[in-house]
């Protein structure tokens, strides 16, 4: 890797650090909060997911969408590299800034459900495909952040990728495959679980390869 | 052998919804410092970010360096240093920790030169960019540039904003890049004062389109504004390379942009005064003379 792209991937951490720190106790925190009752339990999970899905947004509003409008990326242009490079770089940078938040949030939570005794181990499944969403929903907003230039555009993404974890959590948990077994005391991994991790790791695919194909070869980055 | 031109452009075409750049040329030769004047929304910011990779032309050639562009920006800009007034730095970040990054990154950073150069523009490096005022910032930006020694500087419109002690340290700082010959500028602004003073080539653009471009001397020398007074009755004259003429009862202005001792005599009898012209005249009035040929 070059000496620039490994600096500008660790000047992400260096921007995104406190936030994804902060982000990361918060997420926690909740998680901590959630195995003191039952409603804990609800308010714990509303803020961890509303920190996870929050991180997505932040980073990838102020990695890309305010860089751009605050007329840092004709510096980060000025660097010797391509525009191509640029795509990569923030693709790389971001998803790492992410995903570390994501890994560990991910594992606690589900740590939450398989060592929790109040928590039934039947949450597993579902729990491992809601993780996943958010994964996926955060390589949606990347994807689009590397994309659209206009802010009214890019909110309404932000907008229904927002919408749609909810519309997920209450499709897929109304899934008679996965729901039935959501409550029992050991996980199925049946066929509906397998398809939508399937679905789920083909959007994170698609949305992650797309800029590479089209975002790094537009002829014109500004 | 013929030295590597650092700029290169050859029938450069680029198309926007209410703005195009028209089969524009231009050399940069190593050691030059060419002046790009043009008003407002010439396509000055346009041309720069073409000759540096950041805009694909519809059309054309670009060399940056002896490098085909946008293909091969990525090694071409290692020997440029970008700067323009619509540049920011990482706001979250301070001045050294730019610099910190820039030396990393550039293996012709000069550290001494940095510091000198901290202490002569007043910054710290502990100044987190978000503070910094816009003159400020430019001189943040210069600093990071100047110190990494690069082969060309392009500058867009460096000076505009800044208070007239600052412009001048900035000029200052270009005369003394300039000192090693092999360096070149490009240095773009709609302050004819400042290209006046720095440049050694001057190339106007309007519209989109290369009006002019040649040594600032010869500008200089070609250009001038004669007033002679007519005999009554007389008609105004029209000598040949006559850019412009305002009739004032007796006394015509003529304005010629190939002025020599011939055209004077061209002119006949009843020269009252020769005047020289300002950089700036010689802008304004090439550009108007431009936009009349082409019936604008």
């Amino acid at each position: 890797m070059k000496v620039l792209t490994r600096k500008l991937i660790a000047k992400e951490l260096h921007q995104h650090g406190w936030i994804v720190s902060t982000v990361t106790l918060v997420g926690l925190g909740a998680l901590a909060m959630a195995t003191q009752g039952k409603m804990q339990f609800n308010i714990g999970l509303l803020v961890w997911l509303s920190t996870v899905i929050a991180l997505g947004v932040i980073i990838v509003l102020t990695g890309i969408t305010n860089e751009r409008k605050e007329r840092s990326l004709l510096y980060v242009l000025s660097l010797p590299l391509s525009g191509g490079d640029y795509v990569r770089i923030k693709l790389t940078g971001l998803l790492v800034c992410f995903g570390l938040a994501w890994l560990v949030l991910s594992a606690a939570a589900l740590a939450l459900v398989v060592l929790d005794a109040d928590v039934p181990d039947g949450m597993l499944p579902y729990g491992i495909l809601l993780c996943v969403y958010l994964l996926a929903n955060f390589a949606v907003v990347l994807c689009a952040g590397l994309h659209i230039r206009a802010e009214g555009p890019m909110t309404a993404v932000v907008v229904a990728t927002n919408m749609g974890v909810t519309i997920f959590m209450f499709t897929v948990g109304a899934t008679p495959a996965l729901h039935d077994h959501m409550f029992g005391s050991a996980p199925v991994w049946n066929s509906a679980f397998w398809v939508t991790l399937a679905i789920e790791l083909a959007v994170i695919a698609a949305a992650l390869i797309l800029p590479l194909l089209v975002a790094a070869r537009r002829r014109d980055h500004l | 052998m013929n030295a590597t031109k650092h700029i290169e452009l050859r029938g450069v075409r680029k198309a926007f919804k209410f703005f195009s750049l028209e089969e524009l040329s231009l050399d940069l030769e190593p050691g030059q410092i060419m002046g790009l004047v043009g008003p407002n929304g010439a396509g000055k910011s346009t041309t720069i970010r073409i000759a540096m990779g950041l805009v694909a032309p519809d059309a054309g050639e670009v060399r940056l360096l002896g490098h085909s562009l946008p293909e091969h920006q990525a090694v071409a800009k290692r020997d440029v240093g970008f700067v323009s007034e619509e540049m920011k730095l990482f706001p979250h970040a301070s001045i050294g920790w730019h610099m910190d990054f820039t030396a990393s990154i550039y293996a012709g950073w000069d550290a001494e030169y940095a510091a000198k150069l901290t202490k002569r523009f007043n910054l710290r490096r502990e100044q987190s960019v978000k503070s910094l005022s816009s003159g400020e910032h430019m001189k943040a930006l210069m600093l990071l540039t100047l110190a990494r020694r690069p082969r060309l500087l392009v500058l867009d419109e460096p000076t505009t904003g800044l208070d007239p002690v600052a412009r001048h340290e900035l000029l200052s700082e270009f005369m003394d890049v300039l000192r090693d010959d092999s360096r070149s500028i490009l240095f773009s602004s709609h302050n004819t004062a400042d290209v006046e003073r720095v440049s050694d080539r001057i190339t106007f653009i309007d519209r989109g389109r290369l009006v002019d471009s040649r040594d600032k001397e010869e500008f200089l020398e070609r250009w001038r504004r004669v007033q002679i007074q007519l005999p009554v009755g007389a008609t105004a004259p029209q000598p040949a390379h006559l850019v412009g003429s305002v009739v004032d009862g007796q006394f015509v202005t003529l304005t010629t942009d190939h002025f020599s001792d011939e055209w004077l005599a061209s002119v006949g009898a009843g020269v009252r005064d020769v005047q020289r012209m300002s950089l700036e005249e010689i802008f304004v009035a090439s550009v108007f003379h431009h936009r009349e040929a082409r019936g604008e």
